[in-house]
């Protein structure tokens, strides 16, 4: 049994009574909504019409919201429903960036993640969702589409259909008979900065309706939507940046064993075990914070859904944490064969621990900026940056030879070369959505410009690039180069964070 | 209740079955996915939000004893368990903690809005007394009940009539008088009933599928029709929702409709394309006197051709260059029109009809349609509202009182439809009278109504108006100039009978106080009041107007308290029960049957399922047999009994036929012939005040020619910009002009109102989406942003009417949810200044969300800014504007409002010169045949009273 929706545009009249129906049924606070009527105003007078658009979860069959969530408060019932737990959720917001579709918010009264949930509490009594019901033109079908004989397997198989966004291949259960494509595809229709009979909420609107308004008529405009929060806030682009630090203080010298055979005497070692152990405390400290539901961390530990790359990032941080600390007590006791044990596995848990988040981005299917391929490889370059860079901030004085300095400027340059690259592919290559795109188009022209261009371009690659290249034996120079790179590091993070969610999935 | 809907075998269920109503079993949603059992009892009522009352089922958690949620009733006939957006945010206007929840007193000064608490027993002390007073010293006109959302057929005419007063005023002119005059000059019944389910082909005038005046009901079988394949016209010079789903779009100038209208007649004449039979059985075309013609004693065929004559100049050519809608669409529309025959069903209500002077003729250039293709209760066409409308024999009726107050029904307007209730501030200035008793209801003419600071200056008169009582659920901006507020229930908070002509079918629905029927059923309890178990003392009017008029008579002297007593108990009120049980058990063919198969009073069922159906698939009713015995004489083929029309022979037979003179649907009228109006005895073409050639005048390229029968404007001396035409009167689907009580869910979805401009005029006036502009009116401006847009006619700008409401103070109830708070002057004698002072913004209330309220642009106030626009025939307020754009200046700020209210009146006098006064032939003040509300007695008709 597989329970899903058919919305008829044929019959609907954009009355909104189903978006009050579940506002009354599931006391939908104000501010966020489960189901809303996306209106377009399409064509030139006096061949206009307006479209709409009933908006809301799809339940999909291969649902990512469910894969993301760490503490499995997001879950597929065996009827086929997505359903959540308000009980378990941590509020990580995870749901969020991965829902390609903005079905789901942040419930203001408590904290946790919530969405259209079929009125499962209904249907496990034998009744529709309150929408069904309510629609007075009985345009929201609800039924089983494994069964037959059911209404809305019979309207599927007679009418043609659509959903939204097929391509993230996450098979939605919510079919369009009659869809538009000016207002099922995200982007088609232009935001004006106003709706119709509505202002745009601007406590959550999103930068990128602020980047395009345009002309102030044309082919087709959003009449109404809904605006979404940006689900994560400076913390998160905050932690990648700490992160990359933290797992990064073993990187180089591991490179420079391994490659060159140079070991670091036991004041570095204690040096940077301890500047791993701080960074990775403040990446925590980041993650929980950024939490609407900060009490509960500990349920990632306690319960933890194993598909979920925020659960394995929680172990595998935790991981790299624990062998840190011990890596850092041990060297500073003077248990130098201790330390040495554990300088491979840490630095080993300390590249784990950068690239993970690769894939935690990844599960976010509702951002097209992040499902690049190249961000593994990217992580990795950020990895050996951000622990080259520290390395050239660190005076000889703490254990930094002259060879460790040289082999850290190689680093920052071969780091600087790689990040430059896929930086310079990500902005050039074509890609493979229009949502990615127009994530691009926010951070080169629009809102996040400045910040782009002028923090992690001039400051983090142009100004190390030149300096590294006029004064690479000047220690002076070579940190000043060391900080334009981890501050270029921290705006290019918060650029890649925000313009992912800065693209309406509607 | 045998037609419950069943779900298929192993499907979910819509509703909970009837069966277990009474003890109902949820899940908490709240608590989900916990299971945790909530126990309901659902109870049935109907909705009060619109005029469609559509049914409710309130869910009384058994626990808590108090509504959980609502949702729609499933054997409600009309609704069938659906709601709208507007029926949903009930729960919005029970639980606001901005109600009014006490009987309040007025303090301060009248109109400082300083109140203190009261109580029921003191209001009817004072009220009883005052009337009391009036009626004896003779002055039954100074007691004027003022309603604006009706919602109980026929009950407040009983409680008038009982007093003998002629006292009712209604909302009807500023909302559908001009369409109810055109339909009832057709048909003798002053609503279409279109069954739209059954239909081939439909016209909408009007935003039906939205905003329609049974919005749900018809809603629903439109888009059925359309799914079974039916074409949908619509006929809007702005993109709604409707136009968007029609077939066909067509966008003509305001006013110009009828135009439009008569060209697909004259299409459907000269292509032959029409129903002759049913023409010459049931159109008074003998009555037909145009153009020297006369048909009295020619054949049917003569007069055919002398009625392509007298159209033959409203050609498709004539009507594009009038519209602008293109010739070849008109001619489509009428093949489409033609193509469905006898299943054509066609609304016109508002729209045209109100915006326009000669409006009216609109409604009767639809019916002419109708009549054409024979589709004149047929399946799928247009019945009389009076087929499918039951409105049951009240309990106990009055004698009609034998006074005419002419306040409400002036000599200027014999023919106006409803009661000249826009005017009441004017004749109150020209010393007409006085109003020592004014009750409003439901009703906000300070906001809603024309010129509203007119009415703000007699409110605040205490020579003028001696005594007010606002009777709402809610504070507004006109029970801020009341001495008493007095909170009446909602939709699950009193008792009403209503019914409406929903489809080809009738039915009542039953409006009742659920937490009083939840204890009084699952408890036992005996409830004598219903304030007893409504939040704080809100009552409903039911008992409130009993126990007035008890006041009013306390010992019987007056021969009040007869028609408001007992007959079970003698000598004491007549308890709702008893009341409603009457009707009920003697009034409603077939519910008595349909109780006791169920083993149920009348009452009983009533209060279980909440509605009746009376009858289905009514069709044809004017062939109805007429018995010999109901006849007494003949006049040529018309039967009268009692020297009143009953009936027709029509074919040979003896029928009812319809409710006109003739008995005929008459497309020649002679009571416009005779009470002066000669030119519009037939369907015809008014040149509107906001159509081209006024325009032209208006925006002085063209000399106005004088005698024309056309108001001049005369624009203030501050008015400049492009002249275009304000078309102010379209309503949303998710808000109930003032009446949208505390509904947070609707205002979050529709909060703002901004001018809508088409594209082509904006680059004209380079102006762009958001720009603010400045609208001038005849007696003043305001200002706004715009919303530029390719869904509207160009040289049109429109503004939807429900927003924009303001309070003078920040911590004032009045609609928090969509007002700013203003400031409101008179720097000058008559000269009104209203500005913006802060947007709304989050406040502290028990509602959390009221802390979340997201938006702060709640629209513009623009009807303070027009003038009254009587129709000299109907009466309507003819709502469109003309009015001249400009970009707005340095000092304008957005919600700006100015208006002088001499100038409004020197309009509301030149709109009244184009009258035609009473009498009338006869002597009389009114056509007898004319429906009247509150009719009283036919001497009090004569304008010259005998003896």
């Amino acid at each position: 049994m597989r329970y899903g929706f058919v919305i008829d545009n044929r019959k609907c009249i954009g009355c909104h009574a189903c978006s009050v129906a579940c506002k009354a049924e599931n006391q939908v606070p104000l501010g966020v909504f489960r189901t809303w009527v996306r209106c377009v105003d399409k064509g030139q007078f006096p061949d206009t019409r307006r479209y709409f658009q009933v908006t809301r979860c799809n339940h999909c069959d291969n649902p990512p919201c469910v894969a993301v969530c760490p503490v499995a408060a997001m879950f597929k019932r065996s009827n086929g429903i997505i359903d959540f737990d308000p009980s378990r959720c941590i509020g990580c917001k995870a749901c969020l960036q991965a829902c390609p579709y903005d079905a789901i918010y942040v419930d203001p009264e408590r904290g946790t993640a919530a969405k259209c949930h079929f009125c499962a509490h209904r249907v496990d009594a034998g009744m529709e969702p309150a929408c069904v019901v309510a629609c007075p033109e009985q345009a929201i079908v609800a039924g089983d589409i494994d069964d037959p004989t059911s209404e809305i397997s019979r309207l599927i198989d007679r009418e043609p259909v659509r959903v939204r966004r097929p391509e993230k291949q996450t098979r939605p259960k919510l079919f369009y008979v009659g869809a538009e494509a000016a207002v099922i595809v995200p982007g088609q229709a232009r935001n004006v900065g106003t709706y119709l009979f509505a202002t745009v909420n601007t406590k959550a609107h999103r930068a990128a309706l602020q980047a395009e308004p345009g002309r102030s008529s044309g082919p087709a405009i959003v009449s109404y939507d809904v605006e979404h929060l940006r689900p994560w806030g400076w913390q998160v682009p905050a932690y990648f940046w700490t992160k990359s630090v933290s797992a990064g203080v073993l990187a180089l010298p591991a490179l420079a064993r391994a490659a060159e055979g140079l070991a670091i005497g036991p004041r570095l070692e204690t040096v940077l075990g301890l500047t791993g152990v701080v960074f990775m405390g403040l990446t925590a400290a980041l993650l929980v914070s950024d939490l609407s539901r900060p009490e509960r961390f500990f349920q990632v530990l306690m319960r933890p859904q194993p598909r979920s790359w925020v659960a394995r990032g929680a172990f595998l941080l935790l991981a790299y944490g624990v062998l840190c600390t011990c890596f850092f007590l041990s060297s500073w006791a003077g248990a130098g064969n201790v330390a040495s044990a554990l300088f491979w596995p840490t630095a080993s848990a300390g590249l784990l621990a950068a690239v993970y988040t690769a894939f935690l981005f990844g599960q976010c299917k509702g951002r097209d900026l992040w499902q690049t391929r190249f961000l593994p490889p990217h992580l990795v370059a950020q990895w050996v940056l951000a622990s080259s860079a520290v390395l050239t901030l660190l005076p000889g004085s703490l254990g930094v030879t002259p060879r460790l300095r040289h082999a850290a400027v190689v680093g920052l340059a071969v780091g600087l070369l790689a990040h430059g690259l896929i930086v310079l592919g990500e902005l050039a290559m074509p890609h493979a959505t229009d949502s990615a795109r127009r994530a691009v188009r926010v951070v080169t022209r629009g809102s996040l410009r400045d910040t782009f261009w002028i923090g992690a371009i001039g400051a983090g690659w142009l100004l190390p690039a030149v300096l590294l290249a006029a004064g690479r034996n000047s220690p002076l120079v070579v940190g000043i180069a060391g900080v334009g790179a981890l501050a270029g590091l921290l705006a290019f993070e918060w650029c890649f964070v925000m313009a992912g969610q800065d693209v309406a999935n509607s | 209740m045998e037609d419950e809907p069943q779900p298929p075998r192993n499907q979910l269920r819509s509703y909970p079955p009837v069966e277990s109503w009474s003890d109902w079993v949820e899940h908490d949603p709240q608590a989900w996915p916990e299971k945790a059992e909530r126990h309901y009892r659902l109870i049935p009522t109907i909705c009060f939000n619109c005029e469609a009352a559509c049914g409710l089922l309130a869910y009384v958690d058994k626990e808590t004893g108090e509504i959980a949620k609502i949702e729609g009733n499933p054997v409600h006939p009309a609704s069938r368990g659906r709601l709208c957006a507007k029926g949903l945010a009930i729960m919005n206007q029970l639980q606001s903690a901005d109600r009014v929840l006490y009987p309040m007193k007025r303090k301060g000064p009248r109109g400082s809005n300083q109140w203190e608490r009261t109580t029921w027993d003191e209001v009817l002390e004072t009220f009883g007394a005052r009337i009391r007073r009036a009626i004896r010293e003779g002055r039954g006109e100074e007691v004027m009940y003022h309603v604006g959302r009706p919602g109980h057929d026929g009950y407040m005419e009983r409680v008038l009539q009982g007093w003998g007063v002629d006292g009712h005023n209604s909302h009807v002119n500023i909302c559908s008088a001009a369409a109810r005059l055109g339909y009832f000059l057709w048909q003798g019944a002053d609503r279409p009933s279109p069954d739209y389910a059954n239909a081939r082909c439909i016209l909408l005038i009007s935003a039906h599928l939205e905003s329609g005046h049974y919005f749900n009901p018809h809603a629903q079988r439109i888009i059925e029709a359309k799914m079974a394949g039916a074409k949908l016209i619509v006929v809007d010079p702005r993109l709604s929702n409707t136009a968007s789903c029609a077939d066909s779009w067509l966008a003509p100038h305001p006013g110009t409709e009828t135009a439009v209208l008569l060209a697909m007649a004259k299409v459907i004449l000269d292509s032959g394309r029409f129903d002759a039979r049913f023409m010459r059985q049931w159109v008074n075309w003998e009555d037909y006197e145009a153009d020297g013609f006369v048909a009295r004693g020619k054949t049917f065929e003569e007069f055919v051709t002398a009625l392509r004559t007298h159209y033959a100049p409203y050609t498709p050519e004539f009507a594009e260059r009038e519209s602008g809608v293109p010739a070849e669409a008109i001619a489509q529309a009428a093949q489409d029109v033609a193509d469905a025959g006898s299943r054509f069903a066609s609304h016109v209500w508002r729209a045209s009809a109100a915006g326009n002077l000669g409006g009216w003729q609109s409604a009767r250039a639809l019916v002419l349609l109708q009549a054409l293709t024979g589709s004149m209760g047929t399946r799928g066409g247009l019945s009389p509202n009076s087929w499918d409308k039951f409105v049951p024999e009240p309990f106990r009726v009055p004698p009609a009182q034998e006074r005419w107050n002419e306040l409400l029904y002036p000599p200027e307007w014999p023919l106006s439809h409803h009661e000249m209730s826009q005017l009441l501030p004017h004749f109150l200035k020209e010393g007409r009278g006085r109003l020592d008793v004014y009750f409003t209801r439901v009703f906000n003419p300070v906001w809603t109504y024309p010129d509203g600071f007119s009415w703000m200056e007699v409110l605040r008169d205490e020579r003028l108006v001696g005594l007010h009582a606002a009777l709402t659920p809610v504070w507004s901006e006109t029970a801020a100039f009341a001495d008493y507020v007095l909170p009446m229930g909602l939709a699950c908070e009193r008792h009403d009978v209503q019914s409406q002509e929903t489809q080809a079918g009738s039915w009542i629905g039953f409006r009742q106080p659920v937490v009083r029927v939840f204890r009084e059923l699952e408890h036992g309890e005996r409830v004598h009041y219903t304030y007893e178990a409504n939040p704080g003392e809100v009552w409903e009017e039911d008992e409130f107007w009993t126990s007035l008029s008890w006041h009013i008579d306390p010992d019987g002297s007056m021969g009040i308290r007869q028609w408001f007593e007992s007959q079970t108990e003698p000598g004491t009120p007549v308890s709702v029960d008893e009341y409603y049980g009457h009707i009920f058990d003697h009034s409603v063919p077939g519910l008595p049957a349909a109780a006791a198969r169920e083993g149920l009073t009348p009452l009983q069922y009533m209060r279980k399922y909440g509605a009746f159906e009376v009858a289905r698939d009514v069709y044809s009713v004017n062939e109805a047999p007429l018995s010999g015995a109901d006849t007494t004489t003949q006049e040529r083929d018309l039967l009268s009994k009692d020297g009143r029309a009953v009936g027709v022979l029509v074919g040979g037979r003896s029928v009812v036929g319809y409710e006109t003179p003739s008995r005929k649907l008459e497309l020649y009228s002679t009571t416009m012939r005779d009470w002066k109006w000669p030119e519009f005895a037939l369907p015809e073409y008014i040149r509107s005040h906001v159509g081209p050639a006024a325009l032209a005048v208006a925006g002085g390229e063209t000399a106005g020619p004088s005698g024309d029968g056309m108001p001049r404007v005369e624009w203030p001396t501050h008015a400049r910009g492009d002249v275009l035409v304000l078309v102010p009167t379209y309503r949303l689907p998710t808000l109930i002009h003032t009446r949208n009580n505390n509904a947070k869910w609707l205002f979050e979805i529709s909060h703002k109102n901004p001018l809508l401009m088409s594209s082509t005029d904006a680059s004209r006036l380079q102006v762009r989406t958001g720009d603010l502009v400045k609208v001038h009116t005849e007696i003043g401006w305001f200002v706004i942003s715009l919303w530029v847009t390719e869904g509207l006619k160009p040289g049109v700008v429109a503004c939807s009417h429900h927003l924009g409401r303001w309070r003078r103070d920040r911590d004032e109830a009045i609609e928090r949810w969509g007002s700013s708070v203003v400031s409101v002057e008179e720097p000058e004698p008559g000269k009104w200044m209203l500005r913006v002072k802060e947007a709304t913004q989050p406040w502290t209330s028990s509602d959390p969300d009221s802390q979340r309220i997201w938006w702060s642009d709640t629209g513009v106030h623009q009807n303070l800014t027009f003038p009254v626009h009587p129709d000299p025939v109907s009466g309507m307020q003819c709502w469109h504007q003309v009015v001249k754009v400009e970009k707005a200046g340095g000092d304008d700020r957005y919600g700006d409002v100015f208006v002088d209210t001499a100038l409004a009146h020197q309009v509301y006098l030149r709109w009244k010169s184009l009258c035609r006064p009473a009498p009338g032939p006869g002597d009389l003040r009114r056509p007898l045949w004319f429906a009247r509300v509150a009719r009283p007695a036919p001497e009090a008709y004569l304008m010259s009273p005998a003896g």
